[in-house]
């Protein structure tokens, strides 16, 4: 995208002056915009490998759509790998647990656990050569003020977009750990829509592997276990694909899934522009009366709508309006 | 938002606590002075005063093109109304307003402007009086359609926010109401 065009090395031998001139411009150019984005995902690798890497213990409150719900999150790391457990404190005592690859959501108002096969958790870092040029197209990604956040110093940083067909997304990172205390996604009016921030936290203690496990354990006999298998998500071309889809996004998995509560297998496109995700989903379209159009929990937009015989969803963490226009533009090749 | 005419209210002087439309306006843009800005907000507990204004910002929403956080407004309103004892006070002499009509009236056409010209005089139809009554069957919950569990989930293995943020984010699959926990 800013890369010199063909002509640059013919205007260069006629004039050679200007031609050496306009060599180093689009070469600064380019190394400036390298060098804004390799700022943007290097930071991003460094606090993703912080998440994985560091043993904490902490509170963490939850804000969205007026509610606040503070749950307790502690994460540490073994010759097994990760471990990961998230307890709400407030309500139904439901966690989240965490092994590697593999996510359990306990519900024990609802008696149920949900299995889920965690296939992308790396992919991330992976994505780079692409997101690198789109995080620096589509947000202005700039160092904001020091902070001081569950009693740690915090450098905040902030992307910015430069369209309305994302959010703008305030982070702040612990200085020493560089692991996030904290997260905001910002509306076109810059009020926070969402926000997750740590109240305390400890970083770097020795934690028990039993602290991580599973509260209920054994889960009670009259629980539902509802389990998605890792053989459920079989990556192909669907023939599904989005014709109008929001600048920046790129696809990054399709493929087939079994979703629990559907009949047939649901097709799963995701798309990304480096820093959020949009999924698509279509399926035959259910007996059960659908909700069709728009729904939202904080930052996650939702739009459903009805395709001949097919329901399309689609599901992310934009404005409605991009949620809206790709499941407007869904079509069959 | 914009200006709106006030209309002289030849048959009827305002009374001390009743604002005139014009003031409504002028106090949401934030241009009375300290003291007019202090009558104003005395104003607002006159119930047709808290209907302009509730007006006045259901137009602007309309005008802005903030449509979403419509729905339900006139039930939400309808709540406000039953939390206030005076709103349910016994009728007064004049007509009142009917802001729940307007509500309804500037969703629908976007363009309350003109329509509140003609609105004012009308008496508060008995309709907003039952709707009023009814609140202690408006719930929050109501409003809010939830995002269902099953695609959140798949969606959250895939999404950048789980990679820098790890479980975090799952919570917003497991806050969701109870009764979603299910679907």
């Amino acid at each position: 995208m800013r890369r010199s065009n063909g002509a640059a090395p013919v205007t260069a031998s006629r004039r050679p002056r200007f031609g050496l001139r306009a060599v180093f411009g689009v070469a600064a150019l380019l190394w400036v915009s390298l060098a804004l984005a390799d700022d943007a995902t290097g930071w991003l690798q460094q606090a993703a490998a912080a998440a994985k890497q560091l043993n904490y213990s902490g509170t963490l409150v939850y804000q969205h759509d007026g509610r606040v719900e503070t749950s307790r999150v502690i994460h540490m790391v073994d010759t097994t790998g990760e471990h990961e457990k998230l307890v709400n404190l407030d309500g139904p005592a439901r966690e989240v647990i965490r092994n590697n690859e593999q996510v359990r959501c306990y519900y024990p108002d609802a008696k149920i656990i949900r299995i889920e096969p965690r296939t992308y958790r790396n992919a991330f870092p992976s994505l780079l050569p692409q997101q690198l040029d789109t995080l620096a197209a589509y947000y202005f990604f700039r160092k904001a003020e020091i902070a001081r956040i569950a009693g740690l110093e915090t450098q905040a940083y902030v992307f910015e977009p430069k369209d309305g067909m994302r959010y703008g997304h305030k982070l702040w990172a612990d200085l020493t750990s560089g692991l996030l205390l904290k997260a905001q996604l910002m509306n076109d009016r810059n009020v926070p829509i969402e926000q997750f921030v740590f109240t305390d936290i400890q970083i770097g203690i020795k934690i028990e592997r039993d602290t991580v496990r599973p509260s209920f354990r054994p889960p009670p006999v009259d629980w539902e276990m509802r389990e998605s298998l890792p053989g459920d998500v079989v990556q192909q071309d669907t023939g599904w694909l989005v014709k109008e889809l929001p600048p920046g996004f790129s696809k990054i998995v399709e493929g087939y899934r079994t979703l629990r509560g559907k009949v047939a297998p649901v097709a799963h496109l995701v798309f990304s522009d480096g820093l959020v995700a949009v999924s698509v989903f279509v399926e035959p379209m259910p007996q059960a009366p659908q909700l069709i159009g728009l729904s939202q929990q904080g930052g996650i937009n939702v739009y459903s709508r009805q395709l001949n015989d097919h329901l399309v969803t689609v599901l992310g963490e934009t404005p409605g309006a991009t949620v809206r226009q790709i499941a407007y533009s869904v079509a069959h090749r | 938002m914009g200006k709106f005419l006030a209309l002289p209210d030849a048959d009827e002087p305002a009374r001390p606590t009743e604002l005139t439309p014009e003031e409504v306006s002028l106090l949401m843009d934030g241009e009375l002075d300290a003291d007019r800005a202090e009558r104003a907000c005395h104003g607002l507990r006159e119930v047709a005063s808290v209907q302009t204004w509730i007006c006045y910002h259901v137009i602007g929403d309309c005008l802005r093109g903030d449509g979403a956080p419509m729905w339900g407004i006139s039930k939400r309103f309808a709540a406000r109304l039953a939390a206030e004892p005076t709103v349910l006070a016994p009728s007064r002499a004049r007509p009142a307003p009917a802001a729940v009509a307007w509500a309804v009236a500037a969703t629908v056409a976007a363009v309350g402007v003109v329509g509140w010209v003609a609105l004012t005089t009308m008496p508060l139809p008995p309709s907003a009086i039952v709707t009023a009554q009814r609140v202690d069957e408006v719930r929050a919950a109501d409003l809010r359609r939830p995002v269902v569990n099953e695609y959140l989930l798949a969606h959250q293995e895939y999404s950048p926010t789980t990679a820098i943020q790890g479980v975090r984010p799952y919570l917003r699959a497991v806050t969701a109401d109870p009764q979603d926990a299910a679907k």
